[in-house]
């Protein structure tokens, strides 16, 4: 298993926003993580890369514990993420942010920017190669030089992917990435996300949209109230009566 | 090749400008007046600059003042005191500045915002009032550290004159320019600015975003250390209101009103406000004054400070052009 979180709790004060929560993901694999609004989709996230620390509990990455490390060094250790509320640099442009991505991949640091070296030049340059043919890759290649603020909301979402993706994380973390999109869009992203597996990255998703989540995802668990109420195939959450019961109502998931 | 290129004024250009204007100076002048403006402009431009790089991450230290007046009384108490020489004082204060900025950085650098301001505002009190009223004998009081002799020879040359000094400044500073703007044009910039913008976006892409900042608080001491040397030898005489809050707010004032979103912002801000400041001698206290409403004004009309106008004018003249061509009544203007 690529991601294993063991008995994962997070209290904000009184609030339990996650309960001994257990779940693996298998590398290569496209997860997705489902439940009503406030179940705690969002601060498993921030969890599993850091952004908040847990109350209990551990995460293991390709069986070294990450819980506890900082996000940038997480991160490096090849889980990357999207934020909900697309988050980008709105003053910089699409390559620039891009280039932010590819950190990882230049040299960082004091002396090379003051010094210029060689091999400072050449990893920019290696940097700004992967930059593009991201940006190619996934539709942006046209407004590579456009400033971020001014990009359509289906623009900054390939962008915010873009920039995951520029960390070459073995791990993509994906918060809500088809939402606001029209349905041809959504399309493009979900094949933008089978092509990803193809290629051996392995996304976890959060994503209210029921029919794309059990058209691409391999695996699925539901949380509700910060607790795993059941994970399997689509088709076995389709099907799971706690599922329908205390997610989706009396409706059947999917339709 | 340079990574910021939305910037108007290429590096190579910037910098040659500052350096033929330092050189040019003492060729049209060498009236003692008019080196000594020019001599606090480029120690003002050194002190804005390393203001600006912190500044570039989004944190405005309130303190950079005191790492000034740490290089300063560093570099004066081994000269007076131990009878060691400027030129190795030069570096060893600027480098007491920037080892003090290590755990004082780490302290300040864990809170950001309104919080991080207040801490290090804090900090220069306390750095302020220990030179006041501590180890009198050693620090001079509220009398004055005093009796800091001239930078001296160095190379069979005798700096003691106001024309050498100011050589000195001027080399010194232009040094530090081309540092800090090379480091502003380099992925440093591109990630400073993006810490300014979104610092959680930032260190979820694989940036540690606190060491990056301590990074920039140290270098920015050292830079300031290395000012207040100079500072120290070349007034003679130190007092810890130097380093107080009042040249803290002009320092400020003048990185802002230049524009702290461009490297240049700081040396526009600088030449001009410095310029001023000296036509406002005679309002003493009250210059401040002018100051405050300058600065009102610029945040007013002008937020990304005078930098940043020639651009919002192009983008104006533009804009009502393209209006101008469009037919009457088609569509809104956007």
């Amino acid at each position: 298993m690529l991601l294993e979180l063991s008995s994962v709790t997070r209290r904000f004060g009184g609030l339990l926003a996650v309960v001994d929560l257990s779940m693996t993901i298998e590398p290569g694999s496209i997860h997705g993580l489902i439940g009503p609004n406030g179940a705690g989709k969002s601060t498993v996230f921030n969890l599993i890369t850091g952004v908040v620390p847990l109350t209990a509990g551990e995460i293991l990455f390709k069986r070294e514990r990450i819980s506890g490390l900082r996000p940038s060094e997480i991160c490096r250790r090849g889980v990357a993420r999207t934020f909900q509320a697309t988050a980008l640099f709105r003053e910089y442009t699409v390559l620039q942010n891009v280039l932010i991505g590819a950190h990882l991949l230049a040299a960082p640091g004091l002396a090379p920017a003051l010094f210029r070296s060689r091999s400072y030049r050449e990893r920019e340059r290696r940097a700004r190669r992967r930059g593009r043919a991201l940006l190619e890759s996934l539709g942006l290649g046209a407004v590579a030089n456009q400033v971020a603020a001014q990009l359509p909301h289906r623009d900054q979402k390939a962008l915010a992917l873009a920039m995951a993706l520029a960390t070459g994380a073995e791990l993509v973390i994906l918060d809500e990435p088809l939402a606001g999109l029209t349905a041809q869009e959504r399309a493009k992203t979900i094949a933008v996300l089978r092509r990803l597996r193809e290629q051996g990255t392995t996304v976890l998703l959060v994503e209210h949209d029921m029919k794309a989540v059990m058209g691409v995802c391999d695996t699925v668990t539901v949380l509700d109230h910060g607790v795993r109420i059941a994970e399997g195939t689509p088709r076995e959450i389709q099907a799971n009566p706690a599922v329908i019961e205390a997610y989706l109502g009396a409706e059947e998931p999917g339709a | 090749m340079g990574l910021r290129k939305a910037e108007a004024v290429s590096p190579a250009v910037g910098i040659a400008l500052i350096a033929l204007a330092a050189v040019a100076l003492p060729l049209v002048t060498r009236d003692s007046y008019y080196l000594d403006v020019a001599t606090t402009i480029l120690m003002n431009l050194t002190l804005t600059m390393s203001f600006r790089l912190q500044v570039s991450t989004g944190q405005i230290n309130m303190a950079h003042i005191s790492f000034m007046g740490i290089g300063a009384y560093a570099s004066a108490l081994l000269v007076t005191r131990l009878g060691w020489s400027f030129w190795a004082t030069l570096w060893i204060g600027a480098l007491v500045a920037a080892l003090l900025a290590v755990p004082i950085g780490s302290v300040a650098l864990r809170v950001s915002g309104p919080y991080y301001f207040l801490i290090t505002f804090a900090f220069s009190e306390v750095v302020r009032l220990f030179f006041n009223n501590f180890f009198e004998g050693l620090f001079g009081g509220p009398s004055g550290l005093v009796g800091i002799p001239k930078p001296g020879r160095l190379l069979g040359l005798t700096f003691d004159g106001k024309l050498a000094l100011y050589w000195l400044m001027a080399v010194l500073c232009v040094v530090v320019v081309v540092a800090l703007v090379r480091l502003d044009y380099s992925r440093f910039g591109l990630t400073a600015g993006a810490i300014r913008q979104a610092d959680l976006v930032v260190e979820t892409l694989g940036v540690n975003v606190f060491r990056f900042k301590l990074t920039t608080f140290v270098l920015g001491s050292f830079v300031a250390g290395l000012a207040g040397v100079f500072f120290a030898h070349y007034r003679q005489v130190l007092h810890s209101s130097d380093f107080g809050l009042e040249p803290m707010v002009l320092l400020v004032v003048f990185t802002v009103i230049g524009g702290t979103g461009s490297v240049w912002g700081p040396v526009v801000g600088t030449i001009l406000m410095t310029i001023a400041s000296e036509l406002l001698r005679e309002l003493h206290h009250y210059e401040i004054l002018v100051f405050g409403a300058v600065l009102i004004l610029t945040m007013l009309f002008a937020p990304e400070g005078l930098v940043a106008l020639p651009g919002a004018a192009r983008r104006l003249v533009r804009k009502v052009r393209g209006r101008a061509s469009e037919p009457a009544g088609v569509g809104l203007a956007p």
